[in-house]
């Protein structure tokens, strides 16, 4: 099946492309999202590992 | 709401610890002999289980899987009970995983030295040993899982993620790098043949390093780095978008290690693109970690697993730094082959992935045994004589790199090969193994007074093998606001995650095998070539077994240096039906593509009989068993059988027959040495390595 749907394809380049786009397409989009990320959810998050208090200091 | 009360379980933490330990120590002990016997052959103890091609493959999988394996599951069991508010799901399975992974090392401690290896680098282990390392991959990530269904905390620390995305990436690589046929309880072969499988085993390869060595690491770093100096990470944003980059870019970043190989020059050229790309999010991971130090430096001078972390993501920076270098093909046409790749991977596994390991170690046994460590003067003096050893490993090896690379390129002004003998650019850097080998010794001293130290650690304390904690239980939650941010909602749901970083990998992975495997023109077909003769596929299975591949590459890449070396480069076509593909990595002896025909018959016996007199000075191992041991024939039908199977035109029926022209040929090859006055029975080993050395790279020969 796969075979088919490879063979018909134009060239090797359109493929990269296509990939090539969907990466950069999905990194702008992660960028964005994470500038419109609120400040207290991220500070809510980055002390989860400071949170457990059954540690002994030594 | 009433708190619930549960106890986190950390003997499993501890089993875990102590087996990262015993087999650190294994796995480098096992590296030095080796480094020990590029120089000096006799070290290879004179029989073939203490060989170099067969232990190399047993120091790369100790290390790897062994000792940052079970380094990984100790962190991930302590460090997953707590950012989850959850014991672990099951401690059954717990202690499943942990002693079925146990067992696999041991069953590879077994079979790599008898010679069952698969070839694949870092996938050497055979058939059954793959299936059981599915199984209790699995029963991690059931165990994994169901600790996160159970938690008590909704959102997922970017740790989990890490956590998550080795999971999936792992079993995806594993699996996909193992589909064998098997011939018998011990030995397969790969069901691709040549360039795509050479595609495959270096997509698995790359990113065993990116899956296996950083992501999990990075989840450490992201918890215990925070842990161990008291506030947050740098920064959660960066390291979101790290987290996506890395696992999306790496999964392309394979073909960087076949450049000027066979490989369809637009693979090759993805492979550069994304490897160049990799820097970013690495270098995203390494300054997130640096700089959550920032204002507690002060801190790194007193506390010592600071210091191992430091070292930790400084040797991280470099190894990521030079990985996108090595792939530029300017560099790797110098670089590849050389002792520079050594050299780079040990930066990493040393610096990284040794560094994190020992600072995690120092700060967790303490802990989970209520005391304090033993002796900082001992863990001070571990810090500077592993650092030390680091340098005094890679900077020799470099130095062996930069020599040979630049050797094996130099011509006279006539236009000659100036060092046409390999030999003399190996003899030349000899001196530099020696050293390497001191500064893997340094590095090993220093892991044996670790161990020293964290015993005398535990023997002051005692283990909290149930240590108590409480944690409200998870509210149901209200009905979801539509506003909710989307990446908040993927914080809280695992099993979306998992799905997302797969089909993160899977885009990549697909993209450069799929043409590779099922457009025609990628792998143009040559007419000369021919499968391999009995005798040959035998041979061919014995230069597996004795893991010549550790040392002898067979591609010959398109450079004047090599064509005039080794003769015409390697095509495509040639390899179709290499089950599996032989173009190895590394040339510590000369590569051997075009081998076939270059010496005589009595040549080959008595070099593999005392490499030495045929080659003065040469650093290769005896392989005079080669010339006693009896060549089992009784396999040859099922092998004939097999190859059919995965498409090589044999005749039909040929498997019934096959032992006939194997006889034939091999009393021709034994009644040629007897001309050299060489009595060798037809039936031995050497008969059929020989008669497959020789028949190496001829087939284009022949047409010209």
């Amino acid at each position: 099946m796969f075979k088919q749907f490879i063979n018909t394809l134009q060239g090797d380049e359109v493929f990269m492309l296509i990939s090539l786009m969907i990466f950069l397409l999905f990194f702008i989009g992660a960028t964005i999202a994470l500038i419109k990320m609120k400040k207290n959810h991220i500070n809510y998050m980055s002390n989860i590992p400071l949170e457990d208090k059954t540690e002994t200091y030594n | 709401m009433q708190a619930d009360k549960f106890y986190y379980d950390n003997k499993i933490v501890r089993d875990f610890a102590i087996a990262t330990l015993v087999w650190g120590i294994i796995g480098m002990t096992v590296g030095l002999l080796i480094a020990t016997q590029l120089f000096s052959p006799a070290m290879n103890l004179g029989n073939q289980y203490t060989t170099f091609g067969r232990i190399r493959p047993l120091h790369t999988n100790a290390v790897i899987f062994a000792f940052v394996g079970n380094a990984i599951f100790m962190s991930v069991y302590y460090s997953l009970q707590r950012l989850l508010k959850a014991r672990m799901f099951s401690d059954a399975l717990s202690k499943i995983h942990f002693w079925g992974w146990q067992l696999i090392i041991v069953a590879a401690v077994i079979t790599l030295p008898l010679g069952f290896t698969s070839s694949h680098e870092y996938a050497e282990l055979e058939w059954p040993i793959d299936i059981a390392i599915t199984v209790i991959w699995v029963i991690f990530g059931i165990n994994m899982f169901g600790t996160i269904i159970k938690r008590r905390e909704r959102h997922l620390y970017v740790a989990i993620w890490f956590y998550i995305a080795t999971f999936i990436t792992v079993a995806v690589l594993h699996i996909v790098n193992s589909f064998q046929l098997p011939i018998s309880a011990f030995k397969s072969y790969y069901i691709y043949a040549g360039v795509q499988d050479a595609l495959v085993q270096w997509w698995y390869g790359h990113n065993a390093v990116a899956f296996f060595l950083t992501t999990p690491y990075l989840g450490m770093m992201y918890y215990f780095l925070p842990k161990m100096a008291n506030r947050p990470i740098y920064s959660y944003r960066l390291s979101i978008l790290h987290f996506w980059a890395l696992i999306f870019i790496y999964i392309w970043a394979g073909p960087h290690h076949l450049l000027y190989t066979s490989l369809p020059g637009w693979a090759q050229s993805v492979g550069v693109a994304f490897s160049i790309m990799l820097i970013a999010p690495s270098w995203g991971g390494m300054i997130n970690g640096l700089l959550t130090l920032r204002g507690a430096w002060d801190k790194v001078r007193d506390d010592v697993t600071l210091k191992f972390m430091v070292v930790a993501l400084t040797c991280y920076g470099m190894a990521t730094f030079e990985g996108p270098m090595l792939s530029l093909k300017g560099v790797n046409a110098i670089a590849h082959f050389t002792d520079w790749i050594v050299a780079h991977v040990h930066v990493g596994a040393l610096g990284w992935n040794g560094f994190l390991t020992f600072g995690i170690m120092y700060w967790l046994v303490p802990r989970i045994y209520k005391t304090k460590l033993y002796s900082h003067k001992l863990a001070t003096f571990h810090f500077w004589i592993g650092t030390l050893g680091i340098l005094f490993y890679a900077i020799p090896l470099y130095w062996a790199g930069f020599t040979q690379g630049l050797m094996w390129k130099e011509f006279t002004p006539e236009g000659l090969l100036k060092y046409s003998n390999f030999l003399e650019t190996v003899t030349r850097i000899l001196p530099m193994y020696i050293m390497r080998s001191i500064g893997g010794a340094m590095y090993l001293t220093g892991v044996l007074v670790m161990a020293y130290n964290l015993v005398k650690t535990a023997k002051s304390g005692k283990l909290v093998s149930n240590e108590y904690t409480e944690a409200l239980p998870l509210p149901v939650l209200p009905v979801e606001s539509k506003r909710e941010f989307w990446h908040r909602k993927i914080e809280r749901k695992p099993m979306t995650m998992l799905v997302l970083s797969l089909i993160v990998i899977l885009i990549g992975g697909m993209v450069e095998m799929l043409p590779t495997f099922f457009i025609k023109s990628n792998v143009p077909t040559i007419s000369s070539v021919k499968p391999y003769t009995p005798l040959e596929l035998h041979g061919r299975d014995l230069y597996i077994r004795e893991g010549c591949v550790n040392c002898h590459s067979q591609t010959v890449r398109p450079f004047r240096s090599e064509t005039e070396r080794y003769g015409e480069y390697s095509k495509a076509g040639e390899f179709v039906y290499d089950h599996p593909f032989l173009w190895g990595s590394k040339r510590t002896g000369p590569d051997l593509h075009r081998e076939g025909g270059k010496y005589s018959n009595a040549w080959h016996y008595n070099h593999m009989m005392d490499p030495r007199t045929m080659s003065p000075g040469s650093i290769m191992p005896n392989f005079d068993w080669l010339l006693d041991q009896k060549l089992d024939t009784t396999t040859t039908a099922a092998k004939i059988r097999a190859m059919q199977t995965l498409g090589v035109p044999y005749p039909k029926g040929y498997d019934a027959i096959a032992n006939q022209d194997l006889d034939k040929q091999s009393e021709e090859i034994a009644a040629n040495l007897a001309l050299d006055k060489i009595k060798v029975k037809k039936d031995k080993e050497i008969v059929a390595i020989i008669a497959y050395l020789q028949r190496l790279g001829i087939d284009i020969k022949n047409k010209n």
